[in-house]
């Protein structure tokens, strides 16, 4: 009813390649975006935002660059953690070496920091696949990660260990530090991964994205075809590591202010690469659905029962998140193992067919 | 969508080989595996315009002598020479950028894209819009998009799959994928186009159509094509010449009558202790 295509004729090949071919989906994306940038400011609180809104979005930035290399180009990475650490350290040696420069301007080259270590480690991906390759994106993970902690320029031989983020003003407007206030955080972030959301959806439909697929679905074949499976490779890898760069740079100079070199250990990673999996591996909307799923979640699971004046001590708290997250994954991926963007496909088919069954 | 492609329209890249000279030249070639000979001491060549057929007994070494043509395999010994030069070794992305295109004996699609992704796939080399472009995605490289979109459409109007044009080709039954595979390497717009047993596994009412489409391909693109078939039928009314090849060796070449009625081909076939 509400998502009836008949009628929508494409009379070009523009109209066909329009970003939304159905009328439908633009119009429930406008919703969003109405929400996200006029209904959330005002109604949400601090809270809301420093908690639910802001680690949203960066995870599912994160979620993103890791899906476009192992959902897209098909090399499974396990280094996400580190290449977000590489992001945030670069974002930070910049910052305090020219603190006159632009956090946009920052944080848009740290990315191509975490871009060249990617395409590093991504080196092996030209002679292993699969699980060789993960172990071998692992070892970047435990290398760099040591390299954090060990090579004290990094965080300007801070007694602590850790960098933090100092107060840093774009147009007179403080974005980042403890001055900050967390909806202009919340929406110098939304901005950020608007850009690259669209950036990232335009080069997976286009060539590039095409180039991708094939490398993932048959490399053989598609290096019968032209494509030249090294330069796509280390394509793959440089985006994807570019886009998880930001996410990093973001995820301590907008959200969390400070960090250690731990907070970017496996953990990170495992929790980025369940967030691309459980969202749909191969679709940039999974990124946001599984980012929801992971991270607010929790979120809500500790908050409603306190609302309702039942109470539960943050232990519990603690250990129902895990159950019930740890179930629902399983849930998830038994129902329908290609994630929730699936699930999303699949609903709106039933929509658009609604009242018949075929 | 659009009208059928004229077929004065669709004409293979033009290299200063006349119709009926040597588009390849294969001399001398041998292959092996460790201490396996697969392909021996073989040459054999190729006539644009034509279709040849390579034929034999399984692992006569049809296939092998594909793989080199098109760079997948390195010969130890012998020469190739394509459009009058010679090459020793080459990438498969290279020969594509030479106008080699193929289909493979199991098919080689692309399982999760779609029809129309799995043919536009196929002109990814002949896209040149770099990241930066794709990123905007308006302007250039959607012009581009677009300028390539028409000529695959032409493809699939040709091979009549107008209606699984955004079907995910996994989905698809296994003579659709065949043609798809054709329409793929059809979308390379190749001077040369290699066919690794096109109809195998298919019905009768498919063969048909696949080798009118090898014949239209033959005939308005220009296309040379050397295939490998096992049906006899087929492989003696379609192909121009026919090169027979059993244990790595070549054992017949010429035209289908003369191969039909030879005594060693017959032998191979029939079965006669080596």
């Amino acid at each position: 009813m509400f998502y009836r295509t008949a009628g929508q004729f494409k009379t070009s090949y523009q109209a066909d390649h329009a970003l939304f071919p159905v009328r439908q989906d633009a119009f429930l994306l406008g919703v969003i975006l109405i929400f996200a940038f006029v209904i959330f400011p005002l109604t949400a609180s601090e809270f809301t935002f420093r908690a639910l809104l802001i680690p949203v979005l960066i995870y599912s930035l994160a979620a993103l660059g890791l899906n476009i290399l192992t959902g897209y180009a098909g090399q499974l990475s396990l280094g996400t953690g580190a290449f977000m650490g590489v992001g945030a350290y670069a974002c930070y040696k910049l910052i305090t070496i020219f603190p006159e420069m632009n956090i946009v301007v920052a944080i848009a080259m740290s990315g191509f920091f975490s871009a060249a270590i990617g395409v590093l480690f991504g080196l092996p991906s030209l002679r292993i696949k699969g699980f060789y390759l993960a172990i071998a994106t692992l070892a970047a993970q435990f290398f760099l990660v040591w390299l954090f902690q060990k090579w004290a320029w990094l965080y300007n031989y801070n007694a602590s260990g850790a960098i933090q983020v100092p107060n840093i003003e774009m147009f007179g407007i403080t974005v980042a530090g403890p001055r900050a206030t967390a909806i202009t955080q919340y929406y110098f972030v939304l901005c950020v991964v608007c850009v690259i959301t669209f950036f990232a959806i335009n080069i997976t439909r286009g060539r590039i994205g095409r180039m991708w697929k094939a490398v993932r679905d048959m490399d053989i074949a598609a290096e019968l075809v032209g494509i030249n499976l090294m330069r796509s490779k280390l394509m793959a890898f440089f985006v994807s590591s570019y886009v998880v760069g930001i996410a990093g740079a973001l995820f301590v100079f907008l959200w969390r202010g400070a960090a250690e070199a731990n907070l970017f250990d496996i953990p990170l990673s495992f929790r980025v690469l369940f967030i691309a999996i459980i969202g749909g591996l191969g679709s940039i909307l999974g990124n946001f659905l599984g980012a929801i799923l992971i991270v607010a979640l929790p979120v809500i699971i500790g908050s409603v029962p306190q609302a309702f004046g039942i109470p539960l001590d943050s232990a519990m708290v603690e250990h129902l998140n895990i159950m019930i997250i740890g179930a629902l994954i399983i849930a998830f991926l038994i129902i329908e193992p290609h994630g929730l963007a699936r699930f999303w496909a699949m609903i709106r088919e039933k929509f658009i067919l609604w009242p018949f069954p075929h | 969508m659009n009208p059928r492609p004229d077929p004065n329209q669709l004409t293979a890249p033009d290299d200063g080989i006349a119709r009926g000279g040597v588009l390849l030249d294969v001399k001398n070639v041998s292959l092996s595996f460790g201490g396996v000979k697969a392909i021996t001491d073989i040459s054999l060549d190729v006539l644009k315009g034509e279709i040849r057929a390579i034929i034999g007994p399984n692992g006569a070494g049809k296939t092998s002598m594909l793989n080199v043509i098109n760079g997948f395999y390195t010969p130890q010994e012998g020469a190739i020479i394509f459009r009058g030069r010679e090459r020793r070794s080459m990438k498969p992305h290279e020969a594509v950028g030479q106008g080699i295109a193929r289909t493979f004996q199991n098919v080689a699609l692309f399982k999760g894209m779609s029809t129309l992704d799995n043919i536009m796939a196929g002109r990814s080399v002949m896209m040149k819009r770099n990241i930066g472009w794709q990123m905007l995605w308006h302007g250039p490289a959607l012009r581009e998009e677009i300028e390539h979109r028409e000529k695959v459409e032409e493809i699939i109007d040709f091979l009549e799959i107008q209606h699984i044009r955004r079907t995910p080709v996994g989905k698809l039954p296994y003579g659709l994928q065949k043609r798809v595979e054709l329409g793929r390497a059809l979308a390379m717009e190749p001077t040369l186009l290699l066919l690794d047993e096109p109809m195998a596994g298919m019905n009768l009412e498919e063969k048909e159509d696949m080798s009118r489409f090898i014949i239209d391909v033959n005939q308005q693109r220009g296309t040379t094509i050397a295939l490998i078939e096992h049906d006899m039928g087929v492989v003696m009314d379609l192909s121009d010449r026919v090169v027979v090849l059993d244990y790595g060796k070549k054992i017949a070449d010429g035209p289908p009558d003369e191969v039909k009625n030879n005594q060693d081909v017959i032998d191979a076939y029939l079965g006669v202790p080596h």
